[in-house]
């Protein structure tokens, strides 16, 4: 075995991350969260990066894990503020690889605008929340959260605190977890959140809190101390460290799965004692659990509820209540496990009718090319998700706006190799696309970044953007040029006519054998907008064979006829179905000229 | 519940199920009535199903209700669907209209044809409308969800005058008389084709 070392929590994190078989680690620094990053990157097998900000560290890591290979993303506390849209969504999808994320929170305010609990997120998120309380549990519980993540299929919150991270103690390594990079399998109803999909992850995360809880009550990261006298306490992190100081005869409840909290191992330690006492910094966090139990409790009455705890402090505040008469006995009131909504049946029998894009839709050709090539598409937010439904079926992943970019940076560099492309709209770029794009371009990240410029918000109706320059009023403002915007980061950047499929179809076709990060704007009005009929397609019928080819876009307009294909009058004459049929048998017609 | 009525109209994305509230809750609101409307907009828009709430009364206290007294369907699948949603002697009144959803297009799954025996087996009235012919002869084919509307106004208990002021309130001025005929028309369609 390896001689006992000396660490920080922070050194203790990296060492423990590469002891779970993790190989990628990102973020973004922030005191006390920086060396973690810091001494990943110095070790060998890990593979580190410095993000741009914690919401594309999130979304990075999130990519990494979706291409099999356990992720750890890190951030200050207030980092989890940027990075909680992906990390709120990301409770729905779970993960292929594990993938944790550590917080590290600064009560005290040493280095920090605020002194936020970070515990609420995992209550906020409904994922499992580990509190190791020395350097020895920091370096434990990264293999107890990696294998918590992948058992339960969801991200876990690891939470450390100034005097945990950057504390130093003695820490014994030990014997590396095995663990094989998974595979990669395209999976829509778990990874691309779109309402219908999202409603049924919804109800797989309230299920995983259920088994979540079952297990804290088993787990021996929970762990019932006896004591020697009528005094008991709760607490986790580093307040354990202090109350076990202050109170070396008192029982104890400590709680490394911190959340969810295991009721009967809190009822179990009142039927061992009379008082209880609960030690924590910051926010009542478990306090008001367990007082939503029925139990009494000595909590924020005598520990303060902001700034550090110390051994003195947790002493002086708890003694009193020593001597003081016992409260009487409660049964607890254990909550019973909450009723899921029933989801309105479908009328049985009927055909769905789901949203599509729209007739002439310029995303559609994108979709028509890009499956002809072989990358995972991880998506973005807008109309274009629609292309992750039938029968398009174009889509891998879309997590919150702004995702797709980060997660194909790390897609890409845990594999290797650039094996997925990221689609995103032109309003969603200028939301959060541009900062992944950034870091992507400063980690030498391997990507191809299609930006479906339809030269408006068009999902929610049509509202400008700073690409459009119109504003709210209705003014004209200044327009950004998203290619010169690419140029100016130092990204390659094609723009192309998204009507032109054949121009489009080569430049996705250059972009993806060139090795590197490049980005292709396929660019075209959104046809709600021109909504002009140049002409409209007609059917040879001697040549169709009703194949169904063409019907594979998805055009509300494409009719299948008793013999051949008709097409309706909604046909906004695009013309993309002429490019798909191999049968010669659509053509354009040109308008007649009115009268 | 409790004095209040509910109409719900489903239809297509894009078939002015949103217009068609507006002007029920306006002329509501004409009859001196309270009125709470919901709706669903944004990607569900796109080409998909859309139900659209209406519900009045002297006071009404919730915007959504499972049941309705009356339902409006632009199209007949749609109409179809909404079937549970009637409470029992509700009323469908439903256009003809048939847009076959991309499942049924690819034939993965089949267009129903048995509207008039599901709703006769559940004892509700059913007004067929050819709401796309009529709205063609008014002047616009895009005007059949007022068409419907006309149909519907023989069954809900509003004056023709507070119809008038709905339309009026809601329908942008450069379209109101198209509308005015279409809302006529399907008026005037309605008792004759009544089970
Ligand atoms: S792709 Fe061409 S041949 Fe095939 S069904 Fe469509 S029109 Fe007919
Ligand atoms: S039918 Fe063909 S040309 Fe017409 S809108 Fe659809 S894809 Fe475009």
């Amino acid at each position: 075995m390896e001689r006992v070392l000396f660490l920080s929590g922070n050194e203790a994190i990296a060492h423990g991350a590469l002891r779970a078989g993790v190989r990628f680690v990102c973020g973004y620094p922030g005191t006390p969260s920086t060396e973690i990053v810091e001494t990943a990157a110095t070790l060998e097998g890990l593979h580190a990066e410095w993000c741009v900000n914690e919401k594309v560290a999130m979304e990075t890591a999130v990519g990494a894990s979706l291409a099999g290979v356990r992720s750890l993303v890190t951030m200050k506390h207030v980092g989890l503020n940027v990075a909680a849209d992906p990390f709120m969504t990301l409770s729905l999808t779970g993960v292929n690889a594990g993938l944790v994320v550590v917080t590290a929170d600064d009560p005290g305010m040493h280095s920090s605008q605020n002194e936020q609990d970070n515990r609420t997120y995992a209550k906020f998120a409904k994922v499992p929340l580990l509190e190791p309380s020395d350097g020895q549990e920091a370096y434990d519980f990264v293999a107890e959260a990696f294998a918590l993540s992948e058992e339960f299929d969801t991200p876990v919150l690891l939470r450390t605190t100034t005097r945990l991270s950057h504390g130093r103690g003695r820490v014994v390594p030990r014997v590396p977890v095995e663990v094989e990079p998974r595979d990669y399998e395209r999976d829509m109803t778990k990874y691309v959140m779109v309402p219908q999909h999202a409603r049924i992850r919804n109800r797989v995360v309230l299920e995983r809190l259920q088994a979540l809880r079952a297990r804290a009550e088993v787990t021996p990261l929970n762990v019932l101390e006896a004591g020697t006298v009528d005094f008991g306490i709760i607490a986790s992190g580093v307040a354990h460290a202090y109350a076990r100081e202050a109170f070396p005869k008192a029982w104890f409840l400590k709680l490394g799965l911190s959340h969810p909290l295991p009721y009967d191992k809190v009822a179990r330690l009142y039927q061992s004692v009379s008082r209880v006492a609960v030690v924590e910094e910051l926010d009542p966090f478990l306090e008001e659990q367990v007082r939503a139990l029925g139990l009494p409790v000595v909590g924020k009455e005598a520990i303060p509820a902001d700034g550090e705890l110390d051994q003195e402090l947790v002493f002086t505040a708890l003694e009193p209540y020593l001597s003081r008469r016992p409260p009487r006995r409660r049964r607890p009131v254990v909550p019973p496990a909450p009723r899921l909504s029933t989801p309105p049946a479908p009328a049985p029998g009927l055909p769905v009718r789901p949203p599509v894009l729209c007739p002439g839709c310029t995303h559609r050709s994108v979709y028509a090319v890009l499956r002809r090539r072989r990358l995972a598409a991880l998506g973005d937010i807008g109309c274009y998700t629609l292309g992750a439904l039938p029968p398009l079926l174009a889509l891998d992943s879309c997590l919150c706006m702004g995702a797709s970019i980060g997660m194909m940076a790390g897609f890409n560099a845990a594999l290797g190799r650039k094996a997925a492309a990221a689609v995103i709209g032109d309003s969603t770029f200028f939301h959060s696309g541009v900062t992944p794009l950034i870091d992507a371009h400063y980690n030498e990240s391997q990507g191809l970044v299609l930006v479906l410029d339809n030269r408006t918000t068009a999902m929610t109706g049509h509202q400008g953007h700073p690409g459009t320059g119109r504003r709210a009023d209705g003014s004209e403002g200044p327009a950004v040029d998203i290619g010169a915007l690419c140029e100016g980061v130092g990204v390659r950047c094609t723009t192309v006519d998204a009507t032109d499929y054949d121009a489009l179809d080569s430049a996705i076709a250059d972009e993806a054998e060139r090795p590197g990060l490049g980005v292709v704007v396929a660019r075209a009005p959104c046809i709600l907008m021109t909504r002009r009929t140049p002409g409209t397609v007609v059917v040879d019928p001697e040549r169709c064979n009703l194949c169904g080819l063409c019907l594979d876009l998805g055009c509300p307009a494409l009719v299948p006829g008793d013999r051949a294909m008709t097409v309706t009058d909604q046909c906004t004459g695009c013309g993309l179905c002429i490019e798909v049929c191999r049968r010669g048998a659509l053509s354009y017609h040109e308008p007649e000229a009115g009268p | 519940m409790n004095g209040t009525t509910t109409v719900s109209i489903v239809g297509v994305g894009g078939q002015g199920i949103l217009l068609a509230a507006a002007v029920l809750a306006e002329a509501a609101m004409a009859e001196g009535l309270d009125v709470k409307s919901s709706e669903v907009k944004g990607m569900a828009q796109r080409g998909g199903s859309v139900l659209s709430t209406v519900r009045f009364g002297k006071r009404v206290w919730s915007p959504v209700a499972r049941h309705a007294e009356v339902v409006i369907a632009t199209e007949r699948l749609e109409g179809q669907r909404a079937l549970g949603l009637l409470a029992p002697r509700g009323a469908l009144v439903c256009a003809t209209t048939r847009i076959e959803p991309g499942s049924v297009l690819r034939r993965e799954e089949v267009y129903p044809d048995d509207l008039e025996a599901q709703a006769a087996a559940r004892g509700l009235r059913l007004v067929l409308v050819d709401a796309d012919s009529l709205a063609r002869e008014a002047g616009t084919v895009r005007a059949a969800n007022v068409v419907l509307l006309g149909a519907a106004s023989s069954v809900l208990p509003f004056a023709p005058e507070s119809w008038a002021l709905g339309l009026a309130a809601a329908v942008p001025a450069k379209i109101l008389e198209v509308n005015e005929r279409a809302f006529a028309l399907g008026r005037e369609a309605a008792p004759a084709q009544e089970v």
